[in-house]
């Protein structure tokens, strides 16, 4: 476990966020700390997406502060929350399908020699380095991302986020569309960042998949915080529990 | 109901028979490398089938007419290619980024009509001439980029705009009466001459302009930036990559372009002609479409414009040795461009149906 009271990386306090009619998030407090996984469920329409877009850069909040390191920021889009170390892992993946894994780990910020010219062999260079110390899954370098399985894009785009100097990386659904060993190649490679000091948040719907990573777990319900819980301090069935909003049930279960 | 319900099957999704789960890994894993290889391959053999059409063309009209393989004639079509070859490679660049110009024969046009206007009505120097074109064909690309961009209309659409509306503007500018000039001194030398007396000047301009179009587009970080912008946009804005700002500068360089061309082409024939580049359109994205590149963006090579624009002159120069009039040449490389739109899209959708298939 990490120390309680160490300062976390990146901090949200009261955080809302309506859309029209539909307060989507209320008061949301979020502490997210380097070297930990913060994992985010809840049902369908609980406010992770929003909870995590906001902190991701691509939503404003209506309300509530975020700060990074204790200092308030203004994060207007994904790009400036990168600046800050805030990199996430959009479901859709944002990769450039006709380019090779070494373009897509070094989008828009390819390494250069003679200032307008991309140092190709620099660029491969460091991409090896980044794919053999993540032991990102892809079958070459200079693979189309195009070309690649579910799993190794999934692990291509991590291991981008790892890159480009993200102290806390955000992942919507990272084993969602995977198999079996694929998803397991993916949950290596999170607790290999966090041995790392990366901190991450993941949102997922597989139970399985978050007890297997997570130090911290946040339950959102109706866009509020259900419920705070830490490794070793609950079970999967509290969990789900507080996602369905039946934490004050008798153990009979009645009234579900 | 007295039990408490199971509640965490409903959110285990991927709670599948490992069993199952394994087959269909190793069912995957089989498919895998075929299909990855089959793209692979496929993208990679798209140069090399390209190339093998040129070298077979320029085989049956060597071995089929007794003119065709004559270095009078291949310069001859090297130099009537000259102008599409030099646009199409603005064009390149456009379509990688994702977008397209349909304006560029009235473009080059006006510029012409434009180049005639200021040399021979109003007695500007020749090479001042060339900038003001190169500098007018830019702040046209600007505007069409511009209007694309921000106001987020469809570039098919702007340009088709441009494509009346520059034609128009030559027919007015030109007062409906070509410009003519004597055509000597220096600027008339190096553009419509021939060095050694062998070697058209126009081909040399083509050369540089390929050569220099072609190493930017491999190397430059610009380049990778287009790349990314035509492959995926919001990829590529996510990465701080200023899309609009890629997107303007390929429309510049490609109506930039149309002006060195207006030009060359005042120096070729001392006309300036206000029908100067009509259906030049057609021949530059028919050249960029068989050279192979991708009509979705993000994919396309200056090696590959070149051979495009060899075959459409192949043709059109082959066509009319075997006697044909040369308008079959349109014909023949409009046949061309549906073929080879048709096989891209055919290799495009059978390579994302495979990779689907064993992601499943």
């Amino acid at each position: 476990m990490q120390a309680p009271d160490n300062v976390p990386y990146l901090r949200g306090v009261g955080l809302c966020k309506s859309f029209g009619h539909v307060r989507a998030l209320q008061d949301v407090d979020v502490d997210i700390y380097e070297a930990q996984v913060l994992a985010i469920v809840g049902d369908n329409g609980a406010g992770k997406s929003t909870l995590t877009n906001i902190l991701s850069g691509v939503f404003q909040p209506d309300r509530g502060e975020i700060s990074v390191n204790g200092v308030p920021v203004q994060m207007t889009s994904p790009h400036v929350a990168r600046t800050l170390g805030i990199a996430t892992v959009f479901q859709n993946l944002a990769l450039v399908d006709t380019r090779d894994v070494a373009c897509n780990l070094f989008l828009g910020r390819e390494p250069t020699r003679w200032r307008y010219f991309v140092n190709r062999g620099r660029m491969r260079e460091d991409a090896r380095r980044v794919v053999d110390d993540l032991r990102v899954n892809v079958p070459s370098i200079s693979a189309e991302a195009g070309q690649l399985s579910g799993g190794q894009r999934q692990s291509l785009a991590i291991g981008r986020a790892t890159s480009q100097q993200g102290r806390i990386i955000i992942m919507d659904e990272p084993t969602a569309a995977l198999g079996v060993k694929e998803s397991r190649k993916v949950l290596d490679l999170i607790l290999r960042l966090k041995a790392n000091g990366v901190g991450m948040v993941v949102i997922s719907h597989n139970m399985r998949h978050v007890f297997s990573v997570f130090d911290r777990i946040m339950v959102l319900r109706h866009g509020r915080v259900a419920g705070v819980r830490r490794k070793g301090e609950t079970t999967p069935d509290e969990i789900v529990r507080l996602i369905v909003g039946a934490d004050t049930l008798s153990p009979s279960g009645i009234g579900v | 109901m007295s039990n408490p319900p199971d509640l965490s099957g409903g959110f285990d999704d991927a709670d599948e028979s490992v069993a199952e789960a394994l087959r269909r890994e190793t069912i995957g894993a089989a498919q895998q490398p075929r299909w990855q290889g089959l793209v692979r391959r496929s993208l990679q053999a798209r140069s090399l089938i390209t190339t093998l059409v040129a070298i077979a063309l320029f085989i049956f009209f060597s071995v089929s007419t007794d003119r065709f393989l004559t270095a009078d004639n291949l310069l001859n079509i090297l130099r009537n290619l000259s102008f599409v070859g030099i646009v199409a490679v603005g064009m390149t660049y456009l379509f990688v980024a994702g977008e397209l110009d349909l304006s560029v024969g009235s473009v080059f046009g006006f510029l012409t009509v434009l180049m005639g206007f200021l040399v021979a009505r109003n007695g500007f120097d020749p090479w001042i001439g060339m900038l003001v074109c190169v500098a007018v064909g830019l702040a046209i690309g600007a505007m069409n980029g511009v209007i694309t961009t921000r106001l987020n209309i469809p570039s098919f659409i702007v340009t088709l705009g441009a494509l009346t509306a520059f034609r128009s503007l030559a027919l007015i500018l030109s007062g409906q009466n070509p410009a003519t000039t004597e055509g000597v001194g220096f600027f008339y030398d190096v553009t419509g001459g021939y060095i050694g007396g062998i070697f058209p000047w126009l081909v040399a301009w083509m050369a540089a302009v390929m050569l220099i179009g072609g190493l930017i587009l491999a190397f430059a970080k610009f380049s990778y930036h287009v790349y990314a912008t035509g492959a995926n946009r919001d990829a590529a804005r996510n990465s701080g990559i200023n899309v609009n700002r890629i997107k303007v500068i390929c429309f510049m360089l490609t109506s930039g372009l149309c002006g060195l061309i207006a030009a060359l082409i005042w120096g070729y024939l001392h006309v300036a002609a206000p029908v100067t580049g009509t259906g030049l359109e057609f021949r530059v994205i028919g050249a960029v479409i068989i050279g192979g590149v991708a009509l979705t963006g993000g994919r396309g090579t200056i090696y590959g414009t070149l051979l495009g624009a060899i075959i459409v002159g192949i043709i059109t120069n082959g066509l009319v040795l075997l006697g044909f009039s040369q308008y079959f040449g349109d014909v023949a490389t409009g046949l061309l461009i549906m073929l080879v739109g048709a096989l891209d899209l055919a290799v495009q959708r059978a390579a994302a149906r495979g990779l689907q298939y064993f992601e499943r």
